[in-house]
């Protein structure tokens, strides 16, 4: 895993592999125009004065930030939104990836058994899970609110997180743990400094997942919401006027911080770990 | 949550923030834009009329110096309130609304039923509100006891449906009757009935709202069914036959009213139903001029109150927050932001004075008596063999 | 926390007086929080909509415990039901094949081609948009590919077609396309994941002693990362068959699939009917992956052992 791009670097590069590039180029450029066509116009109809959606654009406004900015209703649903998904996306991510362990390695009596049982809830609508769980946190007696919410988001981010780890450690090769701990690691060590760099990609790709996942749904969280709001809540029960631009440009924002938040983040992130190794070497 | 435990955690929330990763650099910002949003200055912009409410709420909190504080909990529509008018009474009067929203009444017939007390008021149509009584969810109480009740038009506090021995069973909020509304430039002859959604001329055109239950009750309206929402087994034959006629008609489902809106603003939908409005909002927007009729063989409709949950924790809260958040003028705003008739008589006269007598009229606010004509919406005894005729309609 | 005990197990044969169950413990103790969590949050919730399956719902939308099997009898009575979860099926197929045929060339393009520093951010950028409001995603699909939408006013305008089509929204294609469009992050991510750790020189040396380029692709690629396919498809073909707001939105009035139908129960508080009929496509979906985990090659990841 370390060195490959470098490698790669100084191959002979035949005119097949060229063309494979330049191919595939192609491809990963339309999937991206793909994947953000629906978001241009998403951030278009945020300035456009008329309240739906749709053709022709009639001018160029910020009413619509404007009232975003001073809606606090709106603003205690996105906190509420991303504490619920940052939450719900660490205990997934924590028990998900643990879990993933010996099924993967054994350890547990059924793991077919195990494994299915991971994959219902997948299988399973969001009333059924929303439904099932209020009446069961009713019968506790417990009181509704975020933490209920969270509760519900594990039920179906976890399984995702399960399945995507697994996979990765999948054929993932013993032989490097036998060797660090031949060389004296212990089993903490061996678990930091081998396994968990290993599989990280799929650690990542599970919490980006069940973030996902999360921050959208609306039928859990219905059923076990107290009376709080969450963003996809403020959104779909407009149903009798309908939401208006004012969530498009709340989206925009968002959009345009984590974008950049990340953006300069992973880049850094990737430059000071380019640095480390080189000064490893 | 109360404001301080709220406060707290989004400190709490804040140095996460620092302290974790990336990730949590975004609801930083968001909880520092939320800090912003709630500081006094923000509500005058929220809404139109916003000025002359805080007016009202102002005179309000005089009249009611002795009132008990505190928040309450609230499961309602996001129409039925807006945030200049719960920011004003909570800064006026410290009675803080913690609303929850729902889109189905059955959805928050069903939370209700499992979580009671944890909610204090909840809003709910027609029928609902008594069905909610008889499940000894909500209670009766004299309407008359609050003083802010005297704006309302009378009829809307003589609802037969809604008057028991024990007293009255929710605030009178706002109504609509499903009507349909077309272009004329590309529907004639000008209809009258809802037989025009089902004319072959007018293929991949028609817009209809996602309510099952509601499409078959209207079919069933146009079969000449008298309870809409309780037909016999003959007559969800009829309305299940007209709706295999309505299918190949259809555009789309609409899945909030904004989706009907749309549709008729570029003009790919030439015939919708929908509720009071929607021809004013599609020309405001720059589509064309629409025509509006309520079908002659009658129509469905829905009209709305605040229900008083039984055992409810804050229950004290309810009447005072009723008195202030009622007031004319906080209703004359709403009809403003939402453009659909409420029961609020004196908001009438508001709107006149402020020369909106002509759009209120339009919008039949003038006529509350209309909701006697309409078969009102509610837990009807036909909805799973409905259910059944749709999916075998709209299924493969 | 925990994990390292189980690899623990694997380099230390015995560890106490009573290797086998102690031994068996360590290594099971990491799964004991997701189990935990899904027992209690998930299996318990289940068998009360279990029980709620064999009720009914009488005409004041209240349960009625009065045992009987008419909410499952209705799946199999009323031929609706099977036809549009055939065709759900067919839908899913198709959408986990052409999600798969555009996120796999793209994944393999960011891992193989784009340098380390830059993989994650690429990764983000992907993501991050759909972490706003899939309703709002869907009205600009509305707004593409609508009658008066810009697709068409592009088509116009380039001259390829004279007059809008009403072909590209509100129907099954546009359904196609959306869920293709949904369902992207979920197989990009789980391809991520495995190609992530391929190691790409393989490819090269396999070309060096004489394997066509597509060889080397399907015995080489293929097999190392195909755990992380059949995952990928996973994501993306059993999701789809709870997916009701795509066809709502830009299905028409013909686009139905089976969650449509179950969601007009369970909207209208017909809980019992829709629970049932819901179950009956879980338990199907699982027999379906029980039985045929071999020739559907899903053994490592559904169900092995």
């Amino acid at each position: 895993m370390a060195n490959r791009a470098s490698a790669l670097d100084t191959m002979p590069v035949s005119p097949l592999a060229q063309q494979t590039r330049g191919c595939l180029s192609v491809v990963a450029g339309a999937t991206l125009v793909f994947l953000y066509l629906p978001i241009v116009f998403l951030v278009l109809f945020s300035i456009e004065p008329a309240d739906t959606p749709g053709f022709p654009i009639t001018g160029i406004t910020l009413h619509w930030y404007e009232k975003m900015l001073a809606d606090s209703a709106i603003h205690s649903a996105l906190f509420n939104s991303v504490v619920v998904a940052v939450v719900v996306a660490l205990i997934a991510t924590t028990i998900g990836t643990m879990a993933a362990f010996p099924l993967v390695r054994g350890g547990i009596r059924f793991p077919g058994a195990a494994r299915i049982l991971f994959t219902l809830p997948i299988m399973i609508p969001g009333v059924l899970i929303g439904l099932g769980l209020l009446v069961f946190i009713t019968l506790l007696g417990i009181k509704l609110g975020l933490h209920t919410v969270i509760a519900g988001h594990l039920v179906f981010t976890t399984p995702f997180v399960v399945l995507i780890v697994a996979a990765r450690l999948q054929g993932f090769d013993r032989r490097l743990e036998w060797a660090a701990a031949d060389l004296g690691a212990s089993n903490r060590q061996t678990l930091r400094h081998i396994v968990l760099p290993l599989i990280a990609p799929a650690i990542i790709a599970g919490a980006l997942l069940s973030v996902t996942l999360s921050i959208d749904e609306f039928v859990v969280t219905f059923f076990t919401i107290g009376p709080q709001l969450t963003l996809p809540l403020y959104i779909i029960t407009q149903i009798k006027f309908g939401v208006t631009p004012e969530v498009n440009a709340l989206a925009t924002v968002i959009l345009v911080v984590t974008l950049t938040v990340f953006g300069v983040g992973s880049v850094l992130l990737g430059t000071g770990r380019r640095f480390r190794r080189k000064d490893a070497a | 949550m109360t404001d301080l435990m709220r406060e707290y955690s989004r400190r709490q929330f804040l140095k996460v923030t620092g302290a974790a990763s990336l990730a949590l650099g975004m609801g930083g910002i968001a909880a520092a834009c939320a800090n912003v949003a709630s500081s006094p200055s923000a509500p005058a912009s929220a809404a139109p009329g916003a000025g002359s409410s805080s007016g009202a709420g102002a005179s309000a909190a005089a009249a009611a110096s002795a009132a008990p504080t505190g928040t309450f909990n609230w499961m309602t529509w996001g129409d039925h309130w807006y945030q200049a008018q719960v920011d004003t009474i909570a800064a006026n009067n410290n009675i803080k609304a913690n609303s929850t929203l729902f889109s189905d009444n059955i959805d928050a017939y069903t939370k209700l039923k499992q979580v009671g007390g944890q909610l204090d008021m909840v809003s709910g149509d027609a029928l609902w509100v008594p069905h909610y009584f008889e499940s000894g969810l909500i209670e009766a109480w004299d309407i008359n006891s609050l003083k802010v009740a005297s704006q309302l038009y009378s009829i809307a506090r003589s609802f037969p449906i809604w008057t028991k021995p024990e007293g009255y069973l929710g605030y009178p909020f706002g109504w609509s009757p499903v009507q349909i509304y077309y272009d004329p430039a590309k529907v004639s002859p000008a209809p009258d009935s809802w037989e025009v959604l089902l004319d072959p001329k007018y293929k991949g055109r028609v817009v209809v709202e996602d309510q099952p239950v509601e499409i078959m009750a209207y079919m069933g309206k146009f079969a000449g069914v008298v309870n809409a929402y309780s037909m016999t087994p003959e007559e969800i034959a009829k309305a299940k036959d007209l709706l295999k006629q309505l299918k190949p008609n259809i555009l789309r489902l609409a899945n909030q009213a904004t989706d009907t809106i749309a549709a008729l603003k570029t003009g790919e939908a030439w015939i919708a139903t929908g509720n009071l409005g929607t021809e004013s909002r599609v020309k405001d927007q720059g589509g064309p001029d629409l025509n509006v009729f309520t079908p002659k063989e009658g129509t469905i409709g829905w009209m709305d109150s605040e229900m008083v949950v039984k055992g409810g924790a804050n229950e004290n809260l309810i009447m005072p927050f009723l008195e202030l958040a009622e007031q004319a003028e906080y209703i004359a705003a709403n009809f403003i932001l939402n453009g659909r008739p409420l029961f609020n008589e004196k908001a009438y006269g508001i709107l006149v004075n402020q020369g909106q007598q002509e759009r209120a009229d339009r919008f039949l606010y003038n006529k509350p008596e209309t909701v006697q004509t309409m078969d009102l919406k509610g837990p009807g005894t036909s909805t799973q063999a409905v259910i059944d005729a749709f999916n075998e309609v709209f299924g493969s | 926390m925990t994990a390292d005990t189980a690899s623990a197990a694997d380099v230390a044969p015995l560890a106490g007086p009573r290797p086998g169950l102690r031994r068996r413990l360590e290594r099971a103790a990491p799964f004991l929080p997701g189990l935990a969590m899904l027992t209690l949050l998930f299996v318990i919730p289940m068998f009360i909509m279990l029980a709620f399956s064999f009720w009914k719902t009488n005409s004041s939308f209240d349960l009625v415990r009065d045992w009987n099997l008419n909410n499952y009898a209705r799946f199999f009575n009323q031929p609706t039901y099977i036809r549009t979860f055939a065709k759900t099926l067919v839908m899913a197929s198709a959408v986990t094949a052409a999600g798969l045929a555009i996120s796999l060339p793209f994944t393999y393009f960011l891992v193989r081609y784009v340098s380390r520093r830059f993989q994650r951010a690429v990764l983000l950028a992907v993501i991050v948009p759909f972490w706003t409001s899939y309703l709002l995603r869907v009205y600009a699909w509305q707004a593409i590919l609508g009658e008066k939408g810009a697709l068409n006013q592009f088509l116009m305008a380039t001259g390829i077609i004279q007059q809008p089509s009403t072909l590209f929204v509100y129907n099954d294609l546009a359904v196609f396309v959306v869920l293709i469009y949904v369902y992207f992050p979920f197989a990009a991510l789980a391809l991520y994941a495995a190609l992530e750790k391929f190691d790409f020189t393989q490819l090269n040396a396999a070309q060096d002693l004489g394997a066509r380029p597509d060889q080397a692709f399907r015995h080489i690629l293929l097999p190392q990362i195909r755990t992380g396919i059949i995952t990928a498809c996973i994501f993306v073909f059993i999701p789809i068959l709870g997916e009701f707001l795509t066809p709502t939105l830009v299905g028409g009035a013909s686009g139905s699939l089976i969650a449509n139908l179950i969601v007009n129960f369970t909207r209208q508080g017909q809980f019992p009917e829709g629970a049932a009929l819901a179950i009956v496509i879980a338990v199907f979906v699982t027999i379906l992956l029980v039985v045929f985990r071999r020739s559907l090659r899903v053994e490592d990841v559904v169900a092995r052992g």
